[in-house]
C-alpha cells in the first residue's frame, strides 16, 4: 500500500532495505543511547534472514526445550525486576515491601472501567479495599492497599498480611462486569529473580545476555534523527527469532514487556527518554488486540506518531486499554486492519485523541480545530492581581519560602491566636497525564473535606485556630518544597484583590475592615521514603491589619491538595492573529479593568510603553474592544491608532456584511456533534434581532 | 446574651457552605434563571478565569445566554468563618446574631462543559465569600439565608 504525506515509514523501509545505510543509522543513533551493557554488535545472520516475506505462525519455530525457558525466565526477570519505575528501587525491594503479603489481581482488564482514564486502576483499589473492610470491622480497621503496581494484566497490590486470606476469597467477585482472579503475588520468586539482576556484586550472564541482545535490537530498529523506533514485523526479526522469543505464548507475551524496560533503562532521565521518540511503528504485527504491547504507552506517553497498519484490530476494544493514553498523538495509521472499516471509526478516534489530526493518511482535523478545542467558554485571562502597597505580594513571597523553611517562625509573623487553618484534600481531582498520585497519607486524618466529614466534632477538631493550634499540626506535616515564584512564575497563578467586611481587631470599626483575598495555585514537591512527589495545591488567604510584620495578619488560610494537575490550564494560548469579529458595542456585563496604574509611568517602564499603554487605552475605550484585543489591533498597525481604529471598522463592516446568521450557523453546523460542541451552543455575536451585542465571552471566535 | 459557642458557629458555617454548594452548582448545570438569586448586591468582586463580571444578574445573563450546557462536580468543600461580627444592614427584621457572620467557602472539582460524557474534565478550584442575606423578603422564588459576596472561578487542570 502506498503511504503519503508521512516521513516516518519512508525513511523506515529505506533504511530496512540497505545494510550499511542501517549501520549508519546504528552508529547515530545507538552508542551514545544504548551502550549500557557496551555490546552493540548485531546478532548473528542478522542481515542473511531479513527481507524475506515471512509472516504468521506457520513460520515460528517449534518450541526448543531448555533454551525457551532460558529465555523465558530471563524476561521474565528483566520484566518483573524493572517493573517499577525506577530500578533502584527494585534492586532494595526485599527490605520495602517487608511485613506486607502481595496479591496478583487479575481480570479486571476486561470489566466496563478498563475504559476510565487510569485504565480503572483507582476504582479497582477502591473496590478491593471496600470488600476487604468486613462491616463488622471496627472504624479503624479499614483495610488498605498500601501499594500497588501494574505488571501487564496484572495489578500487584501489597497489604496487610491479616487481610491476605479475605482477599484471597475475593476471587471471582464481579468488579464492573468482569470476574476478577485473585492469587498470591509469589514474591519468593520475584525476590530470587530480582537477584538475577545486575547487583553491586555482579552481573548474572543470562539476563545480561538478553538485555544486551535487546539493546542492540533496539538500537538497530531506532532512527535518532528521525526519532522513529520502528517495531514493525517483529515476528521476522532474526535475532528476536534466534532467541526464540516466538517459540511459546510466555516469551511473547513477556518480551515486549522487556524490551520496552531495556529502552528505558538505556536513558538516565524522564525527559531525555521522551524526546527520543515521536514516532513508533508497529505495523505488519499480526496483533488482534494491545495486551501485548501496551507497555508502549508507558514509554512513550508523548508519542506524536504511530503506526499500527497491518494488524488484526478488529473494533475500539481490541485498543481501549489506550483509549485514555498517547494524550498527544497526530498521526495515527490504522489501515489494513478490519476497525478501519467500521462506520464509526473516525469519531471514536477524533474522541479518543484530541490532538489527531492525520487518520490513515487522511486529514481529520486542522491545526485549527485542534487550537479551538482547547478553549473553554470562559477564556483564561491573566491573574487578576490587585494590590496596594505590595502588601499581598511581599506575604505570598515570605509565606511559601518560610513554609518551605521555617513554619514556626513564618506563624509567629503573620498570625495571631485568632487565624484559622484548615486542610481538605480533594482525592479525586482530575490530574495531569501519566503521572501517578502521591498517597495522602499524611493529611487525610486532618482533612475537612465537608462532603465526607459530616458530623460536627470532626468539623471542628480539624479546624485549628491561634498560633499553637496551628504549630502543632503544621510539624506534622511534610515538609515542602515550593517552586521559587521569582524563577518559575509560570509554576503559579495567584490572583488577589481587596475584599471589605473583615473582622477588626482594635474593635473600632462597626462596619468591619478592609483588607485582601488571596488565592494561590500551584505545586509542592515533598519527599517520601527518599522518593519526590508533586502535589498540586489551592490555598486561599484573608489578610488583614493586624499586630504581624508589616502590620498585618492571616485571618484565614485553606489550603486544599490534590494530585499533580501540571500548570497548563492557566497558560495563555496562543492568542488569535486577527482583531476578532465581535467588537462588543454594548457590553453591560463587562467592569473594564485596566491593571492599576497601567498607562501610568512608573518604575522600570520605558515611555514607549507608558505611551502604548495609553494608546490601548483610547482605542479600548472608542471600540469597547477588551485591553487584550486593542493592544493586538494596535502592535498590527504598527501602534498607528488611526489605522487601528480604521481597520477596525472595516473588519467589522465586512463582517457584519459577509457573516450573517446562516452562514455563522453552516459554520457551526459543520463542527456541531463532531469535536466542537462547546463552539455550537455559543450565543452568536451577531445574532439576528440582538444588534451587535456581546460580552466578556466574546472572544471565543 | 452569652455569645454563640464554638460548636454553633461550626454547625452554622459547615451548614451553610454544604447548602450553597449543593444548590449553587446543580443550578449553573440546569436552572440557570436562578442564579442571579445567589448574590448579594452590590457585590465586591466576581472573577470567572481573571475576566471581572459585575454582578449576579451577569453571571446569570452569562451562564443563560452563552455557556455550553456544562456538567459540574464538586470533589471538595471547606469553609472558615471569616468575621463572627460582619456588618450587615439587614432591612425588615433584624439577624440571629449567631448567623452575622461571614463565612469563606473553598471548592475543589472538575466541569465539563458540552454534553458528551466523554469530552474532558477540567479540574477548577473556586472561592466565595457568603454573606448574610440583609433580606427578609424572598430573592427570586425561595428565600436564601446566604449570598455571594466575592466569587473567584479559575480552571487549575
Amino acid at each position: 500500500m502506498m503511504k503519503r504525506g508521512r516521513g516516518s515509514r519512508g525513511r523506515a523501509s529505506a533504511g530496512r532495505g540497505n545494510a550499511s545505510d542501517r549501520g549508519g543509522i546504528r552508529k547515530r543513533g545507538a552508542p551514545t543511547r544504548v551502550d549500557r551493557d557496551g555490546d552493540l554488535a548485531m546478532g548473528a545472520g542478522a542481515g542473511a534472514i531479513r527481507g524475506q516475506k515471512t509472516r504468521g505462525g506457520s513460520d515460528r519455530h517449534p518450541p526448543s526445550g531448555p533454551r525457551t525457558q532460558s529465555i523465558d525466565r530471563t524476561i521474565g526477570a528483566i520484566q518483573k525486576a524493572l517493573s517499577t519505575s525506577t530500578p533502584q528501587a527494585n534492586i532494595r525491594q526485599g527490605g520495602r515491601s517487608a511485613g506486607l503479603e502481595q496479591v496478583s489481581v487479575t481480570g479486571w482488564k476486561q470489566s466496563k472501567a478498563a475504559s476510565n482514564r487510569d485504565g480503572g486502576v483507582e476504582s479497582l483499589v477502591t473496590f478491593l479495599e471496600k470488600k476487604l473492610t468486613s462491616s463488622d470491622s471496627k472504624p479503624g480497621a479499614r483495610a488498605r492497599i498500601s501499594k500497588s503496581r501494574v505488571e501487564g494484566d496484572a495489578l500487584i497490590a501489597s497489604i496487610r498480611p491479616e487481610f491476605l486470606e479475605r482477599m484471597l476469597q475475593l476471587s471471582g467477585f464481579s468488579f464492573a462486569g468482569a470476574p476478577l482472579t485473585i492469587e498470591k503475588h509469589d514474591q519468593s520468586t520475584a525476590t530470587m529473580l530480582n537477584h538475577a539482576m545486575p547487583t553491586q556484586n555482579g552481573t548474572t550472564p543470562s539476563t545480561a545476555d538478553t538485555k544486551s541482545k535487546m539493546t542492540t535490537i533496539l538500537g538497530r530498529r531506532y532512527y535518532q534523527q528521525s526519532k522513529l523506533l520502528d517495531l514493525s514485523k517483529l515476528a521476522n526479526d532474526p535475532d528476536l527469532v534466534a532467541m526464540g522469543i516466538f517459540n511459546t505464548s510466555t516469551t511473547e507475551t513477556k518480551f515486549f514487556p522487556a524490551l520496552m524496560k531495556v529502552w528505558d533503562l538505556n536513558f538516565d532521565n524522564a525527559t531525555a527518554r521522551r524526546e527520543a521518540v515521536e514516532s513508533v511503528s508497529l505495523a505488519d504485527n499480526q496483533l488482534a488486540n494491545i495486551a501485548v504491547v501496551t507497555a508502549l504507552s508507558q514509554t512513550f506517553p508523548d508519542l506524536k506518531n504511530l503506526d499500527l497498519s497491518n494488524n488484526n484490530f478488529k473494533d475500539s476494544q481490541a485498543l481501549i486499554g489506550w483509549r485514555w493514553k498517547f494524550r498527544k498523538l497526530q498521526f495515527l495509521d490504522l489501515t489494513g486492519n478490519p476497525f478501519s472499516a467500521d462506520p464509526t471509526f473516525k469519531d471514536t478516534m477524533l474522541k479518543w485523541y484530541p490532538e489527531l489530526r492525520t487518520l490513515n493518511n487522511t486529514q481529520v482535523r486542522t491545526e485549527e480545530e485542534v487550537a479551538a478545542q482547547k478553549k473553554t467558554p470562559i477564556p483564561i485571562q491573566a491573574p487578576h492581581f490587585h494590590d496596594e502597597s505590595q502588601i499581598a505580594e511581599n506575604f505570598i513571597r515570605a509565606f511559601f519560602t518560610g513554609y518551605d523553611s521555617n513554619r514556626a517562625d513564618l506563624l509567629s509573623g503573620f498570625y495571631d491566636n485568632k487565624s484559622t487553618f484548615s486542610l481538605n484534600v480533594n482525592t479525586s481531582a482530575p490530574r495531569a497525564l501519566q503521572t501517578e498520585p502521591a498517597a495522602w497519607d499524611p493529611y487525610l486524618k486532618k482533612s475537612r473535606n465537608l462532603l465526607k466529614i459530616s458530623h460536627l466534632p470532626p468539623r471542628m477538631s480539624r479546624t485549628y485556630s491561634g498560633v499553637e493550634k496551628i504549630r502543632e499540626l503544621w510539624t506534622t506535616l511534610p515538609q515542602t518544597r515550593h517552586p521559587d515564584i521569582a524563577t518559575h512564575p509560570e509554576e503559579w497563578l495567584i490572583e488577589c484583590y481587596p475584599i471589605p467586611g473583615l473582622p477588626d481587631i482594635t474593635r473600632q470599626s462597626s462596619t468591619g475592615v478592609g483588607g485582601f483575598l488571596i488565592m494561590v495555585h500551584g505545586k509542592f514537591e515533598e519527599s517520601n521514603a527518599g522518593k519526590v512527589e508533586s502535589r498540586s495545591f489551592d490555598r486561599t488567604f484573608i489578610l488583614g491589619p493586624g499586630g504581624g510584620m508589616g502590620g498585618i495578619r492571616v485571618i484565614n488560610d485553606v489550603l486544599c491538595l490534590r494530585a499533580f494537575g501540571g500548570n497548563e490550564a492557566w497558560q495563555l494560548g496562543p492568542q488569535p492573529v486577527t482583531v476578532p469579529p465581535a467588537a462588543p458595542v454594548a457590553a453591560p456585563a463587562v467592569v473594564p479593568s485596566a491593571p492599576a496604574g497601567y498607562g501610568l509611568p512608573a518604575p522600570g517602564k520605558t515611555d514607549v510603553q507608558v505611551q502604548q499603554e495609553q494608546l490601548v487605552m483610547q482605542l479600548s475605550t472608542n471600540t469597547l474592544m477588551t485591553q487584550q484585543y486593542s493592544e493586538m489591533a494596535l502592535s498590527g498597525n504598527g501602534w498607528n491608532l488611526d489605522a487601528a481604529l480604521k481597520n477596525f471598522a472595516e473588519l467589522k463592516a465586512s463582517l457584519l456584511e459577509s457573516l450573517s446568521y446562516r452562514s455563522f450557523a453552516n459554520k457551526l453546523d459543520r463542527h456541531r456533534g463532531r469535536y466542537l460542541p462547546m463552539l455550537f451552543f455559543q450565543k452568536l455575536p451577531f445574532s439576528p434581532g440582538h444588534g451587535c451585542s456581546s460580552t466578556i465571552f466574546y472572544n471565543l471566535f | 446574651m452569652a455569645p454563640p459557642g464554638e460548636d454553633v458557629y461550626a454547625k452554622i458555617s459547615t451548614e451553610a457552605a454544604t447548602d450553597f454548594v449543593q444548590s449553587f452548582y446543580p443550578a449553573l448545570q440546569s436552572n440557570r434563571a436562578v442564579i442571579a438569586s445567589f448574590y448579594s448586591t452590590p457585590p465586591s468582586t466576581i472573577l470567572f478565569n481573571g475576566n471581572s463580571v459585575a454582578d449576579g444578574n451577569a453571571v446569570q445573563d452569562i451562564f443563560v445566554n452563552q455557556m455550553p450546557p456544562a456538567h459540574y462536580e464538586v470533589q471538595s468543600v471547606d469553609c472558615q468563618i471569616i468575621n463572627k461580627q460582619y456588618p450587615t444592614a439587614t432591612t425588615g427584621r433584624p439577624l440571629d446574631p449567631r448567623k452575622d457572620i461571614s463565612i469563606l467557602v473553598i471548592v475543589s472539582g472538575f466541569v465539563r462543559y458540552g454534553e458528551s460524557r466523554d469530552l474532558p474534565q477540567r479540574g477548577f478550584s473556586e472561592t466565595f465569600v457568603l454573606v448574610p442575606n440583609p433580606s427578609s423578603e424572598p430573592k427570586g422564588k425561595r428565600k436564601r439565608d446566604w449570598l455571594v459576596q466575592t466569587q473567584n472561578f479559575r480552571l487549575v487542570v
